[in-house]
């Protein structure tokens, strides 16, 4: 395979007249033609900023390339100015964004932003650009590519997006392309089929990709090589099997035995005896719709975010709600705790219906059940300390004497395994880890018979996410605790929950044990979702079909 | 992502405004012209409204840094005394419409429903009208003076603040942390004054500081027409407006007022800045 | 087109604002402390023409049916007459509209010439010299009082340089073209500070927006990334602010219009205000009410034009 990006040494520091911080460090890696390599690592590890300095795309003038090389077919591009850099950016290096829907320019038509740089670099007249722009809107997925040509951003779905904003990258025809989190706004079905997307591509056009994620498992599944980044440096980089099977860096072995795609056989969730129990929570043909639109002259149009949905949870239970956005998993836990009207059906809380005498059940709900939010710093009062958001509760539930009140939230720091000296805090001094621990004990502060944990690991890092799915899992053991964990990542229910209720277009498609539904679902939709979950094993194809052997990397 | 304001990473003070030179102009600005208003009996060489047949008209000199208007009276003094009116007009012009703002934005908010429904109707009628048309308006029935303007501003000023405050509130409820507080189950007006609302003042606050500045160059406008300030106070529109007379010969008297509100003006405007910045607001 | 079919409805909605508008004004009349039908006709009316006035006011009903009368007056375009100038106040002000309309379209056209050339130099090299100077000019400007902008402007202009007319509006289109010239800029040159200190701040977002950096990435030279999807994106907003400070910049027309004695509908409120002409008063304020609502929803169609994904509709 000819080498056609090699990058040596590579280092970027951010430096002002205050500070100066070391952001990458000596960098070493290089791309073959028809390479796709993968590069991992968590936030802040200097993945996405790497690649811009790749392209002199440099987010601030205060960040200083100071030393290395990068050369791209034999020509050093390191520091060539910037008109130089006019004919490498778009022409030979493309690249395509994280937020399709905010890379692509709303104001613009998605036929103009392909044309741009159909003219700008291959010199097309406007119809020549257009019927050039039309085909490859066609390849990468558009079903009518007259019509997306016309289109602007904002009519698509996140899929379609990111398809386009490929289109647009793929117009200047570049041997290289640069994806930065491609598919992480994305839920995991489309996820699957961009990343098929993109392995086409390689096939179909010999382009090479160095494709940035988090997630161990998208590289595992698409990638020939991967590196692993973290604090500025490549820690460790390889073919990807070996580097899998037997990784060399504790760093790597960290984020491997994070990824939760590997079943865990020592904490197999607890099975209970639930026969003869009333349950917790119980919803019967729930319906849940909000008003959309709606006016003088309109008729007023119901969007029906829950249609006629079931369940039972039962005290004990750890119950795992999965879904994509939009599959309505959100609106049914705000709806069982009352916090969200209910337009048709029953929700009933340890025997006191909800949608009946609703005073009643809601006092019980605030003293009894509590809920964990997704994003750990807006759940949070940014004006209070952690401290005080927690005695602010213990003091409304009132069952904690005011003198125990401060011994008390030490005793809850302890248990989400916080720092005592945490309740002097507030949020924005604190990681994303941190403030969902704080986040958690304040739902502990009710002292709860069922904790409602919403999206809570989503906007987590791997790591964080595996040690916080540990703290769910140790609390649901010893406390005997009900958790209802809604999560639209199968993989950490499938680690986490004994009961799993899968969720689409707002009704529930399949419920049941774990270890059976992830085995053998019955529905075509679960088997979808589970077939489409990124696995780190690399022998698994991405979406369930297998990859075709021309598509196979040599 | 998640914005951080700049407070968590401020420095001490002292520091911290040095590095800011908006922040310490504005501020100095402001100083300089409640000191000068306070001290206007001490500071100011000749009496306001005192006038002088003999010195009529006299551009600047060493006596009068300021010159002299068609009366004789010292430029430079009716300038001093005009600051302690027109600070005036800024603070109770802005005092009044922040308090009644803030507490309808904050209802509307919060309810919602029906009370948002009727406030909404209300602001977009009121609205409708041009501020000054509408002041104007309301100076006619109570007639010209100081205290009509005040009570138009409070019947007209509130608006702006109450729909900022809705709009954040409107914000604000829908995010994890007031959900949250429902779940947990504290009262409303726990959530709404204790949670809410301290959260929604921030960018209210900014604006006090730009709405100091319409508020001030209405109270002016409003005086230079003759329907505010009445003469011979001395107050910075009226001082424009009786020089009007005057321009071909006497170019002073016009613009040192003039000047005077600029530059306070330019005081409120930096000082708010300055705040946004603090507080991570952007208008 | 289905995005601009708002423009049908609309109207119907103005429904509640024009009739709010209209018991405002019926209101604001009401309250003025004396005998109504000597507040409509002036305090040398004849016995005979204030028993019609109250006639036809229905000044002897109770206050609702005199609201009623009041609507139908207005259905028939009848506003009463002027104390000062002996005219219907519809034709009245039919006279002085123009000079007004001129002078806000004067100044709107006049501030975004100034404003998009300086955010622009501003935003491009963001931090450096340039860019405080217009800063700094720009925050100043917001405090420029409009009545004593006009008349420094006059003093320089017209009495030291001689180079145009101290004030009035005159005849032909060049005199009024010329007559416009310090009015217009001195509403501009405060309406300009406004529209630089949010286009600058757009246009900044603009250039660190992923729209930019998509842009650059795909080998967009520079001037093409700002020019071609910065400064669209940053223009909607500036439409919004545009509207919002339209009843502000009315406000400036009726100070400005007193400053250079123009004859248009500020003047005339003002001169309204002072004669105790209240039937001109009550009437233009309604004029000025209506006119905020129409080029609101200018705005609106200008915004939906501007943005494909606002959808009023």
């Amino acid at each position: 395979m000819t080498t056609l990006l090699e990058v040596r040494g590579l280092s970027v520091a951010f430096r002002d007249h205050a500070e100066e911080r070391q952001l990458l460090s000596d960098i070493d890696f290089s791309l073959g033609k028809g390479e796709i390599l993968g590069l991992v690592g968590e936030s802040g590890s200097g993945k996405s900023l790497l690649c811009r300095t790749i392209v002199g795309l440099m987010p601030s003038s205060k960040l200083h390339l100071d030393a290395g090389s990068v050369r791209l077919d034999d020509e050093e591009i390191a520091r060539l100015p910037e008109a130089g850099m006019l004919r490498i950016r778009g022409k030979k290096i493309g690249m395509i964004f994280q937020n399709p829907t905010s890379h692509l320019d709303p104001v613009m038509r998605i036929g103009d932003q392909i044309v741009e740089g159909l003219r700008f670099h291959r010199g097309l007249g406007r119809t020549e650009a257009l019927e050039e722009a039309r085909s490859i809107l066609g390849q990468v997925g558009f079903p009518d590519p007259a019509r997306g040509l016309k289109s602007y951003a904002h009519e698509f779905s996140g899929g379609m997006r990111q398809r386009a904003m490929i289109a647009i990258a793929l117009a200047c025809d570049p041997e290289i392309l640069i994806a930065d989190e491609p598919t992480t706004a994305l839920d995991v079905t489309i996820q699957a089929q961009i990343l098929k997307l993109l392995m086409d591509l390689r096939a179909m056009r010999g382009l090479s990709i160095i494709l940035i994620t988090h997630d161990l498992g998208v590289v595992a599944q698409t990638c020939d090589r991967i590196a692993v980044m973290r604090h500025g440096r490549i820690v460790e980089q390889g073919e990807k099997r070996q580097l899998l099977a037997n990784p060399q860096a504790a760093y790597t072995r960290e984020l491997i035995a994070s990824h939760p795609s590997l079943p865990d056989e020592e904490h197999r969730p607890l099975e209970h005896e639930r026969s003869h129990v009333r349950p917790i929570f119980e919803v019967d043909d729930l319906d849940v719709a909000f008003p959309i639109g709606g006016g003088l002259f309109r008729k007023r149009r119901d969007f029906r975010a829950l249609k006629r949905v079931s369940l039972q949870i039962f005290p004990g239970e750890t119950v795992g709600i999965v879904g994509e956005s939009g599959s309505g998993k959100s609106t049914l836990a705000r709806a069982m705790l009352g916090l969200t009207p209910i337009s048709a059906g029953h929700a009933t809380f340890d025997g006191s219906v909800l949608t009946l005498e609703r005073e009643a059940t809601l006092k019980r709900l605030r003293s009894e059940a509590a809920m964990v939010f997704q994003d750990p710093f807006n759940a949070l009062n940014p004006r209070f300390t952690i401290g005080e958001t927690i005695a602010e509760v213990l003091r409304t539930q009132g069952e904690t004497p005011p003198e125990r009140i401060r011994e008390r939230v030490g005793e809850l720091l302890d248990m989400v395994g916080l720092e005592r000296n945490f309740a002097g805090r507030k949020p924005r001094s604190m990681s994303g880890g941190q403030c969902q621990r704080a986040g958690i004990a304040r739902a502990l502060a009710v002292n709860p018979r069922v904790i409602i944990a919403d999206e809570c690991v989503a906007a987590l890092d791997v790591t964080i996410q595996a040690q916080i799915i540990d703290l769910f899992r140790h609390l649901a053991e010893t406390t005997g605790l009900t958790l209802v964990f809604i999560a639209h990542d199968l993989a950490i229910v499938r680690n986490l929950c004994e009961r799993v209720i899968v969720m689409h277009h707002g009704q529930i498609v399949e419920e049941g044990q774990c270890d059976e539904i992830f085995r053998s679902p019955r529905e075509d939709y679960t088997a979808a979702l589970i077939a489409a979950i990124p696995d780190i094993d690399p022998d698994r194809p991405i979406g369930g079909t297998a990859v075709p052997a021309e598509l196979q990397p040599a | 992502m998640i914005r951080r304001s700049a407070l968590s990473l401020a420095p001490t003070w002292p520091r911290y405004i040095s590095r800011r030179p908006m922040l310490a102009v504005g501020a100095g600005i402001l100083a300089f012209f409640v000191l000068i208003a306070i001290f206007a009996p001490i500071v100011a060489p000749f009496d306001p409204i005192l006038q002088d047949p003999k010195a009529r008209l006299q551009p600047p000199s060493f006596a009068h840094p300021f010159g002299t208007d068609n009366f004789g009276r010292d430029v430079l003094s009716r300038v001093i005394w005009g600051a302690r009116i027109d600070l005036q007009i800024a603070l109770i012009g802005v005092l009044f419409p922040f308090l009644i703002g803030t507490v309808i934005g904050t209802v509307a908010g919060f309810f919602g429903k029906t009370i948002d429904t009727v406030f909404m109707r209300i602001v977009d009628i009121i609205l409708a009208f041009p501020f000054l048309v509408l002041m104007l308006s309301i100076i006619t029935i109570l007639g010209p003076g100081l205290s009509s303007f005040y009570i138009a501003m409070a019947l007209v000023g509130w608006i702006s603040y109450a729909r900022l405050i809705r709009a954040q509130i409107l914000v604000l409820k829908t995010q994890d942390f007031s959900v949250a507080a429902e779940s947990l189950g504290f009262s409303r007006s726990r959530i709404m004054f204790r949670h809410l609302l301290p959260n929604a003042l921030a960018g209210s606050l900014v604006f006090v500081m730009s709405d100091a500045v319409l508020v001030l160059l209405n109270g002016a406008a409003i005086s230079y027409l003759g329907l505010g300030v009445q003469p011979p106070t001395a107050e910075w529109g009226v001082m424009v407006a009786e020089a009007q007379g005057f321009i071909t010969q006497a170019w002073w008297i016009t613009l040192f007022p003039g000047l005077a509100i600029v530059t306070l003006a330019f005081g409120f405007s930096l000082l708010g800045d300055a705040m946004g910045d603090l507080l991570g607001v952007h208008e | 087109m289905h995005r601009f079919r708002f423009i049908l409805y609309r109207p119907i909605q103005f429904i509640p604002v024009l009739f709010g508008i209209s018991v405002i004004t019926f209101v604001l009349v009401r309250l003025i402390p004396g005998d109504p039908a000597r507040i409509i006709l002036g305090t040398r009316a004849s016995p005979t023409a204030l028993a019609n006035i109250r006639a036809q006011y229905g000044l002897d009903e109770p206050m609702w049916v005199q609201y009623l009368f009041f609507l139908k007056n207005l259905g028939a375009g009848e506003m009463g007459r002027s104390t000062l100038y002996k005219i219907d106040v519809l034709k009245l002000i039919a006279t002085r509209i123009e000079p007004t309309l001129a002078l806000v379209a004067a100044a709107v056209i006049l501030s975004l010439l100034i404003a998009v050339p300086f955010a622009a130099l501003s935003a491009r090299r963001q931090g450096r010299p340039t860019d405080h100077v217009v800063r700094i000019v720009s925050t100043a400007g917001i405090g420029f009082p409009p009545f004593w902008l006009g008349v420094m402007l006059i003093i320089l202009f017209s009495v030291k340089l001689g180079w145009l007319p101290v004030s009035g509006y005159g005849n032909t289109l060049g005199e009024k073209i010329q007559h416009l010239i310090l009015p217009g800029l001195t509403i501009a040159l405060s309406l300009s500070a406004v529209l630089t200190r949010s286009l600058r701040a757009g246009m900044i977002a603009g250039l660190k927006s992923d729209v930019a950096t998509a842009a650059r990435a795909r080998g967009m030279p520079e001037n093409i990334v700002f020019w071609r999807h910065v400064v669209p994106n940053a223009l909607v907003p500036t439409v919004n602010l545009l509207a919002i400070n339209i009843g502000w910049l009315i406000g400036g027309t009726v100070v400005v219009e007193s400053v250079f004695a123009i004859p248009g509908m500020g003047q005339l409120l003002v001169r309204g205000i002072f004669t105790r002409d209240y039937m001109v008063v009550q009437g233009v304020a309604m004029t000025f009410a209506v006119a905020t609502v129409l080029i609101n929803l200018l705005a609106d169609i200008l915004t939906v034009a501007l943005d494909p994904r606002v959808d009023l509709s």
